[in-house]
């Protein structure tokens, strides 16, 4: 679903230059659960806002769900991330005036989908989360970690190829991440949705299928493991 | 959903949205007040000054203007008059002589311009001598028509004048004009038929009023007139029009809308209404500002919101459109309620008047006019629904720029934490 060939990053300015990602080649297969891990600065962030076509590669060639994105125009790109790609942010990116219920409407909306298909579909989605109850709660209402679940209710709502999670548990404490993660791997599992983290917290990596360990740009080991077996109750 | 983000955004800062609301509410209620009563001000300016011995259109000699002598008089007032009527039959045409004279009553002498006029048609149209103005006796129709046996024929003079002349309502004065022939000056009396007051110095003190006939007589002018004063039931809004149209039916004439006829009274409307674009342009800017400050402050703080949307697929449009929405909204309801406002306060004013000389505590006098007491609101509905279009676009305009930035902000700044 997603194959990355040769793709450079580089950020500069008048003074400067960095080179964020060199000559980076990864390949993503449909259902997988998979970890970029690494440390601060190895360029997941950046790797993950290039999948997730919120960025462009400063050179390289970038395939997504067989088809070719590196010479799209933005509005090209949104169309993509709006049918395709989910997102779920570290600071969760609620829209505050919404409620939880809106929020997990919103990506649907912009697809233009049906009200009552998209009113049933986001209700459905929001009991998945288990914040049923909560969803006529404005996101200032809720905890970190049930506006987080709102955030994946949201991604996963408008049924995208790809959820893409750039560090979903930093702001969450282990109750929440532990649930978080058991949600989210219950998706994969049932619905076949790729999840793409960024993260670098243990229990993240734990729970993956596969972990892309990044450094300094480059990825330095891919790893699978047998995690594909685990069975997890929501 | 847009509306529901836009209209929820603006209650997100309610402090920041009803205080905007309220300079605009302010700005538009009192525009359309100060509208109203400008234009309300200038109609009964424009009123009065062709009531004072003016007229909507003067018809006269081509040479009178700049040689008002009596060898450029009109002859056969009556005959022009009724093809006047024939081209408009809203005009009433009213012909009047003029003349420089001297008026004695005892040992008083004044020079001053006598006026020969039609006293039961000047009375309909005239506030010079009709029966408001009068303050003593009567009014020339009045005294023809009386059953009173007179003597002499009847005038009527200023309030000043009288005291100056020291003369009262019965008193015989003496009238001295300059005949058309150039022999001697001649001399005529006339009864103190009426009084008058119009708060104008010059009318009070310089001016009476004789029947046209009389004054005809006495200046060997028969069946000729200085000017022949029209004035229209169509309003004085179209006056330029009526006089375009008559000088091409009358090329021989000197035929003058009342803004060349009286320029100072023109003069004075123009700037008036000049002062009045002034404050409508103040207004169209404080509701311009109120508006790109909210919107500006709006979008600045949510820089991250609109990159997110971005992120999550909204199209740049999507985004612009909630930012213009906001301030669509914002105006829509500001306006309606300072229309709102503004409109009771029109109905008030135009139904009670607004009372200058209890405001200002005397009468007021502009371009050689004496103001009414009252002014009355008068508003076009043509003007005030440009104006709602006109802060309308504005609004719109204001905004387009932060508008189109918000629907450009980078996705990326989504992903960063803060």
């Amino acid at each position: 679903m997603i194959k990355l060939n040769q793709i450079n990053k580089i950020f500069s300015d008048k003074h400067q230059s960095f080179h964020c990602l060199k000559d980076l080649n990864l390949e993503v297969k449909q259902g997988e659960f998979t970890v970029i891990a690494g440390p601060s600065g190895s360029g997941k962030s950046t790797l993950l806002n290039i999948i997730g076509l919120l960025d462009k590669p400063s050179s390289g060639s970038y395939e997504f769900d067989g088809q070719n994105v590196a010479k799209l125009n933005n509005n090209q790109l949104a169309d993509i991330r709006r049918e395709k790609i989910g997102f779920v942010f570290q600071a969760y990116n609620l829209m505050p005036v919404l409620t939880a219920l809106e929020n997990t409407e919103m990506i649907m909306e912009f697809c233009n989908v049906d009200k009552k298909v998209r009113r049933q579909r986001a209700m459905e989605t929001l009991e998945a989360v288990g914040l049923g109850e909560f969803k006529n709660r404005f996101p200032a209402q809720l905890s970190g970690g049930q506006q987080q679940r709102v955030a994946v209710a949201r991604a996963i709502a408008a049924q995208p190829l790809l959820v893409v999670a750039d560090e979903p548990t930093a702001n969450l404490d282990s109750h929440s991440t532990e649930s978080l993660l058991d949600l989210m791997q219950s998706l994969n599992q049932e619905l076949g949705v790729t999840f793409l983290f960024s993260s670098h917290d243990p229990r993240v990596i734990d729970r993956a299928h596969r972990v892309v360990h990044l450094q300094d740009g480059q990825i330095v080991k891919d790893v699978c493991t047998n995690n594909n077996d685990q069975q997890v109750a929501v | 959903m847009i509306h529901k983000l836009a209209l929820r955004n603006l209650l997100r800062n309610k402090r920041r949205s009803l205080l905007t609301s309220l300079i605009i509410v302010f700005a538009f209620s009192m525009m359309i007040l100060f509208m109203g009563l400008s234009d309300g001000g200038h109609k009964a300016m424009i009123d009065i000054g062709v009531r004072m011995g003016l007229g909507h259109v003067i018809v006269q000699h081509p040479e009178y203007r700049d040689d008002p002598a009596l060898s450029h008089l009109l002859d056969n007032p009556e005959q022009l008059k009724q093809q006047l009527i024939d081209t408009d039959k809203r005009l009433t045409p009213v012909a009047r002589l003029r003349s420089d004279a001297l008026i004695q009553a005892g040992r008083h002498g004044v020079a001053l311009t006598i006026s020969g006029v039609e006293p039961e048609i000047e009375a309909q149209v005239s506030a010079i001598a009709d029966k408001k103005a009068i303050v003593q006796g009567q009014t020339l129709a009045a005294f023809a028509n009386s059953t009173d046996l007179h003597r002499l024929s009847g005038i009527v003079i200023g309030e000043t004048l009288a005291k100056n002349l020291e003369v009262r309502i019965g008193d015989t004065i003496t009238l001295t004009v300059k005949p058309a022939s150039g022999g001697d000056l001649a001399r005529s009396a006339f009864e103190v038929a009426g009084i008058f007051k119009t708060g104008l110095h010059e009318l009070d003190t310089f001016w009476a009023e004789v029947p046209i006939q009389d004054l005809q007589a006495l200046l060997e002018v028969p069946n000729q007139v200085s000017q022949i004063a029209l004035y229209t039931s169509a309003g004085s809004d179209n006056v330029a029009q009526l006089a375009t149209a008559l000088t091409a039916q009358f090329p021989t004439l000197d035929i003058l809308p009342w803004q060349t006829a009286a320029p100072e009274l023109y003069s004075a409307v123009t700037l008036d209404a000049a002062g009045m674009y002034l404050l409508m342009l103040i207004v169209y800017v404080v509701v311009a500002v109120g508006i790109l400050n909210t919107v500006l402050m709006s979008t600045f703080r949510r820089q991250k919101e609109f990159s997110m949307m971005i992120a999550l697929g909204a199209r740049a449009s999507t985004v612009s459109k909630v930012v213009l929405l906001e301030a669509i909204y914002l105006s829509a309801f500001s306006l309606t309620i300072g229309l709102a406002l503004g409109l009771w306060g029109h109905h008030h004013f135009a139904t009670q008047g607004l009372d200058f000389k209890e405001v200002f505590g005397t009468a007021m006098e502009a371009g050689g006019v004496l103001l009414p007491e009252k002014f009355y609101s008068t508003l076009e509905a043509n003007k005030l629904s440009l104006s709602v279009l006109f802060v309308f676009v504005l609004t719109i305009l204001v905004t387009l720029i932060p508008a189109i930035r918000a629907g450009h902000r980078s996705p990326v700044a989504a992903s960063q934490e803060s």
